[in-house]
């Protein structure tokens, strides 16, 4: 009796565990790739930091809501079973959590603090080391982090990669291409959020989002194109689940909405905003609604990934 | 000399089978399975064209793999292999994610929303644990069901497959089914 177990739940979830991995991700390489005590990405920093802890922990609430018993998650953290993706990926989520919502306290300035930690009750020494000035760990806590947002973005295509009865998520290039759509969709959020921050563009940090974002969806895109080529090229099964993409319910929604709209449109677009850069090293002067439009796009189209992947795989089978 | 470990399997004699699904009906009330759900089921097929005619029906369940991805994927441990081979839940580990559900290739679980974990068919080990028959089997009024240990060389399992053809149902997904379909 064929059903469809994971639906809307879950895609939002593997969405929002990715964006959360992205934008820890850009967030710590911000913080790290300091020069010379010059912090020109600092804003990129402390944007992602702030964003990072909170759609992964949404997330987590959809996944234990999605739980036939809810109150029993806490089984998952009474095993730890290396064979079973979603045994390391609880894991990987609850640390990845806290080093974020870490970076968040250590990003956080003085007065802000102050005023977030008034309204906790100041009992306890974990409060009252959070409470401490944290900004001199930045560093440490991004560096610690970088890892785990990594092992959080990739575990999702491993969920599905490692399901040996569903041929069309069963290949080894699931999980890098949920990798690099997670990154870009966190690097979306903060080219989004520094569009709309109201302040002049500083062209730096968009030259840094831009470079990013540019190698995160080529990488993206040079990934899907050898799971369609190889999945053509398999065995039967594989051909067979395919054709929910090649010529099924989902070949709209693959090739207009995802591959064109959501991954290679804003990929034009982001390179031809670096095209002066690229091409003449001159300053490039970056259009702000082409930027909000450009993450939007990229947005969409991670979130168009996980519906195609989650429900087009528990559609195929082997016959 | 230690006795040997059991390996529990079934055999399935489909040309036996007048599908009258006692066996359905059977595992119902043993396992008391809600409608609309079902620990087993049949297979049923019309092949050929008139006059020409076949009806196949051939029974399915939980092929109690040998390397059984459900109990791979679980987190919990809840899935879980008998050294018999029967593969089961513990009702009690068990945290409704469903993720054995989506990892069969044989879509041989369900998801039960009325007590939020997943079931199947765990060869009526109750039974079996008292030396008996599973609901399914015992009940089979045209014997197409065949009950048995693999390594006692003289269960009537043991001599059907020793004596026939038999086909396994997607062997290429790699878990080891252990479902006999008789030729």
């Amino acid at each position: 009796m064929k059903t469809i177990e994971w639906g809307f739940l879950i895609i939002n979830y593997l969405f929002l565990g990715g964006l959360s991995a992205g934008l820890f991700f850009v967030a710590a390489l911000a913080t790290l790739l300091e020069h010379n005590g010059d912090r020109p990405y600092a804003r990129i920093a402390r944007y992602g930091a702030l964003l990072a802890p909170w759609p992964v922990m949404l997330g987590c609430f959809l996944l234990i809501f999605d739980l036939g018993k809810w109150y029993r998650f806490y089984k998952l953290f009474l095993h730890l079973r290396w064979v079973s993706p979603m045994s390391i990926g609880s894991w990987l989520l609850l640390i990845f959590s806290g080093i974020s919502l870490l970076l968040f306290v250590a990003s956080l300035a003085k007065e802000e603090r102050q005023r977030l930690f008034q309204k906790l009750p100041a009992s306890g020494a974990i409060l009252r080391l959070l409470s401490g000035d944290l900004s001199a760990w930045q560093r440490p806590i991004a560096a610690l982090g970088l890892p785990f947002s990594i092992g959080v973005g990739i575990y999702t295509g491993v969920l599905l990669g490692a399901v040996q009865s569903r041929p069309f998520w069963n290949t080894n290039l699931v999980a890098q291409m949920f990798l690099f759509s997670a990154l870009s969709t966190g690097c979306a959020t903060l080219i989004l959020v520094l569009a709309l921050a109201g302040k002049r563009i500083e062209a730096v940090e968009f030259r840094l989002l831009y470079t990013l974002d540019i190698c995160f969806l080529t990488l993206e895109f040079f990934i899907v194109l050898p799971y369609l080529i190889h999945g053509e090229l398999s065995v039967e099964a594989v051909r067979e689940s395919l054709q929910l993409i090649l010529g099924g319910p989902f070949t709209l929604v693959f090739w207009v909405f995802f591959l064109g709209l959501g991954l290679l449109a804003p990929l034009a677009i982001e390179v031809r905003e670096m095209a002066p850069v690229l091409l003449s090293k001159t300053v490039a002067h970056y259009s702000k609604p082409l930027a909000a439009v450009t993450a939007l796009l990229v947005l969409a189209g991670g979130f168009l990934l996980r519906y195609i992947f989650v429900f087009a795989g528990q559609m195929s089978a082997f016959k | 000399m230690a006795a040997r470990q059991k390996r529990y399997a079934l055999a399935i004699d489909a040309r036996k089978c007048i599908n009258c699904k006692a066996c359905s009906v059977a595992c119902r009330a043993e396992n008391r399975v809600p409608l609309g759900k079902g620990r087993n089921w049949m297979n049923e097929e019309l092949r050929g064209e008139y006059p020409k005619l076949m009806a196949v029906f051939e029974a399915e369940q939980c092929h109690h793999c040998a390397d059984p991805a459900c109990v791979r994927v679980c987190p919990t441990g809840a899935s879980y292999q008998r050294p018999d081979g029967i593969v089961a839940i513990k009702d009690t580990e068990c945290v409704g994610c469903r993720y054995c559900v989506v990892a069969c290739p044989y879509d041989a679980r369900f998801f039960r929303e009325d007590r939020g974990v997943v079931e199947k068919c765990d060869l009526c080990a109750k039974r079996v644990d008292r030396a008996e028959l599973p609901a399914c089997v015992e009940t089979c009024p045209s014997k197409v069901r065949v009950f048995g240990d693999l390594n006692d060389p003289n269960s009537k399992l043991h001599e059907l497959l020793s004596k026939r053809q038999y086909r396994l149902k997607k062997p290429e997904a790699g878990t080891g089914p252990q479902i006999y379909y008789l030729l």
